[in-house]
């Protein structure tokens, strides 16, 4: 008998679920693996190789196999356990310690997770936004809006108060530009409340759901053209899909630091989610200043004065002396850049549109 | 291995006398940093499935090298079982968060769902976290229930929120007791009850740092009080020039209360570990131990976060296998009476073994 065993490694062999150990051997019989006591003896376990559970090679920890009875050989000895394995054919300690071991060959995988990692936040996230957006389905926004409608109107807002003349003039300047959308006249509806604690103001819902507040009307006074203005920025942000987008980037990035979570630690984790806000806020920048850019074309395209939301500018700086500037902190850009950088588009846009004229 | 076990009579453990045994860690930073990098690029290219197995190797690694007698903690969850687990919570949120999203109505729906449900998946993660764990084959057990988590975290954690932090001792000592006590070994229960003398006068030089932070913020609006001022009194006195020092003191102001705050709350976790583990007794005669020194608890905390973030991450395994050596290292046990007796006594009891299955990882406890 004893010239069939081949000795694998030594290590401690427990009973099935207890902690009393026996200082064993583990011996190859003729493809039977088995638990033979150091001091000699009968074995305390045996079963056919192929029975016994060997656990995976995981850096240099304790390992187990587990024999068809429950009881358990435990051994340091990872390199006797690997030439058995690679002896019969069963891969030595795995493709994946392969890739572990601390060699040369780790640099590839060093510069294949970072070239990776870099390229799922630089074009996966943003690819996953575009199909959840794309594949929405058109009663998600419109439930959205909805229910946002509903709430505010119970708690923040009461009817308009502007005369029915002045809601006139705005909403057939309103339908001429929003004619000029791609949604066209019908994916659009303009609304007028009081604002309430939420002041001048404008919005929109992701529906096509407009909301404009007396507040905001009163202060332009007579310069209705400059309501439009704010309504076409306001419809720019529907048409480029703001909200979703925000929503769903917001959720891509709350899904990337978790994945990683465990493997980066709480310290730095709880900076990422600080950084991450940041990087939302510079998108929220970037929303804004598309939907000037969005205004100034739409303006121009139904004859209006292109730069009309400029104005508003002008008045928010001189009534509410709002002159910050940008900083990495605010939800938009600074209002005196807006406004300049809303002049200069406008200044390129006739200087493109008039040779087309020719 | 020089940890192998040694040629003893069969039958019987090593004999071993009783008394002070340390716990050491026998992990190396070259070692995990090949399991660490090999884990990220896989959850990467399976888009974040294969981190359910990461966390296995990951878990396995820390466990089996925290070493105490000679013999390893073994750690024994599936892949798939924390996959499947994670799915139903993840699934769940979503589900929720749509609704909340659809009806805003319902905004608070996920808040008040999660605080319901939290309880009770605190206590099965606890019981998941203890039963995949093992040591000299006998797994551990947690018998807590979700009452008992809602009063140690939902309950606390609301009174020291509430309280500015001054209860905090109150709910730290609770939690405490609901992990400490509700511990199972081999049938034989944990059992700790962490005093609020000592837990207040940890808590107090925590306290002393938070203050100190306050007090350079306190001085920050103070230096920028006539810029303030004039900003409230004249909307659009501010010019774009005396912004600058503002913007710059609010992001200072920022980083200081994040700073200290950390600093604070790892002072005070040390400690908490410390006076929780010392009151911890196994089985009513071993007593188990913990002596960080919280200077330097802190000091490795906060140099493992700045080493992590200036390497891009590349020191993170460094970074964890030197908190976990420490941790570790300075912890122990001290056992009455013949360890080789003890461990040649405990058997498993059936309703820990296997039934782990019918547990989810839920949310993530280590021990």
């Amino acid at each position: 008998m004893a010239s069939e065993e081949r000795a694998i490694a030594g290590g401690d062999w427990h009973p099935a679920g207890s902690s009393r150990s026996v200082a064993a051997r583990l011996v190859d019989r003729s493809g039977r693996l088995a638990a033979v006591p150091e001091a000699g003896g009968t074995p305390l376990a045996e079963a056919p190789a192929d029975r016994a559970e060997i656990s995976a090679r995981v850096g240099s920890i304790p390992r187990r196999i587990t024999f068809s009875d429950g009881s358990v050989f435990e051994t340091w000895d990872n390199d006797g356990i690997d030439r058995y394995l690679a002896a019969n054919g069963r891969g030595g300690a795995g493709l994946v310690h392969w890739l572990e071991q601390f060699r040369l060959r780790l640099v590839v995988v060093v510069l294949a997770a970072f070239v990776l990692g870099g390229a799922i936040y630089r074009f996966g996230v943003p690819l996953l936004v575009e199909v959840a957006v794309r594949v929405t389905p058109p009663v998600v926004p419109e439930l959205m809006a909805k229910g946002t409608m509903e709430a505010l109107d119970a708690t923040t807002f009461s009817p308009t108060r502007l005369p029915e003349a002045k809601r006139r003039e705005i909403a057939d300047g309103f339908a001429r530009i929003a004619a000029l959308s791609p949604r066209g006249e019908a994916g659009y509806t303009l609304n007028f409340r009081d604002g309430g604690a939420i002041g001048p103001n404008a919005f929109a819902l992701p529906d096509g759901t407009l909301v404009v507040t007396d507040q905001l009307v009163t202060l332009a006074g007579d310069d209705t053209e400059m309501i439009v203005g704010v309504l076409a920025h306001e419809i720019g942000h529907v048409e480029l899909e703001h909200s979703l987008r925000q929503l769903y980037r917001a959720a891509g990035m709350a899904g990337l630091i978790m994945l990683i979570a465990g493997d980066v630690g709480s310290g730095v984790e709880d900076v990422l989610v600080q950084g991450g806000g940041l990087v939302a806020l510079s998108y929220s920048r970037a929303a804004e200043a598309a939907a000037d850019r969005r205004s100034v074309e739409l303006m121009a395209k139904a004859g209006f004065d292109p730069a009309a939301i400029a104005r508003f500018f002008t008045l928010l700086e001189e009534k509410l002396g709002d002159r910050s500037g940008t900083s990495m902190l605010s939800t938009h850009p600074g209002t005196p850049e807006r406004r300049k950088e809303i002049l200069d588009y406008a200044r390129i846009l006739s200087g493109q549109s008039a040779p087309d004229r020719q | 291995m020089s940890l192998a076990g040694t040629s003893q009579p069969s039958g019987s453990v090593p004999g071993q006398a009783g008394g002070f045994h340390r716990v050491a860690f026998t992990g190396k930073a070259s070692e995990y940093f090949g399991i660490w990098i090999v884990n990220v690029l896989l959850t990467i290219i399976t888009l974040g499935i294969y981190s359910a197995w990461a966390k296995v190797r990951r878990n396995r690694y820390f466990f089996g090298n925290t070493v105490l007698l000679g013999r390893a903690f073994e750690y024994h969850a599936r892949g798939l079982q924390i996959l499947i687990g994670r799915l139903i919570v993840l699934g769940g949120l979503i589900v929720l968060n749509v609704i909340a999203a659809l009806v805003p109505i319902l905004v608070l729906l996920p808040t008040i769902v999660i605080l319901v449900a939290l309880p009770w998946l605190v206590a099965k993660g606890l019981r998941f976290s203890a039963r995949v764990t093992s040591y000299r084959n006998v797994r551990f057990d947690f018998v807590g229930t979700a009452g008992g988590a809602f009063k140690a975290f939902i309950l606390g954690g609301l009174l020291a929120v509430i309280t500015l932090g001054i209860l905090s001792p109150l709910a730290s000592r609770w939690v405490g007791r609901y992990i400490g006590s509700n511990l199972r070994y081999g049938g034989k229960a944990f059992d700790t009850d962490p005093r609020l003398g000592p837990l207040y006068k940890s808590w107090l030089l925590s306290l002393l740092i938070a203050l100190v932070g306050l007090a350079i913020i306190a001085f920050l609006v103070v230096a920028n009080l006539p810029t303030i001022l004039a900003a409230i009194e004249t909307p659009g006195a501010v010019t774009p020039e005396q912004q600058v020092p503002l913007i710059t003191s609010l992001v200072a102001g920022y980083v200081v209360l994040f700073v200290t705050f950390a600093v604070a709350g790892l002072f005070y976790r040390a400690g908490v570990r410390n006076i929780t583990w010392s009151a911890t007794t196994f089985d009513g005669q071993h007593r188990l131990m913990s002596d960080l020194s919280r200077r330097r608890y802190t000091w490795i905390a906060v140099t493992n976060v700045i080493v992590t973030l200036i390497t891009f991450g590349l020191m993170r395994p460094w970074a964890a296998v030197r908190m976990a050596r420490y941790t570790w290292e300075h912890t122990g046990v001290t056992f009455a009476g013949d360890v080789g007796e003890l461990f040649a006594r405990i058997e498993a009891q059936g309703s820990a073994i296997g039934a782990e299955f019918m547990d989810l990882e839920g949310f993530d406890f280590g021990f």
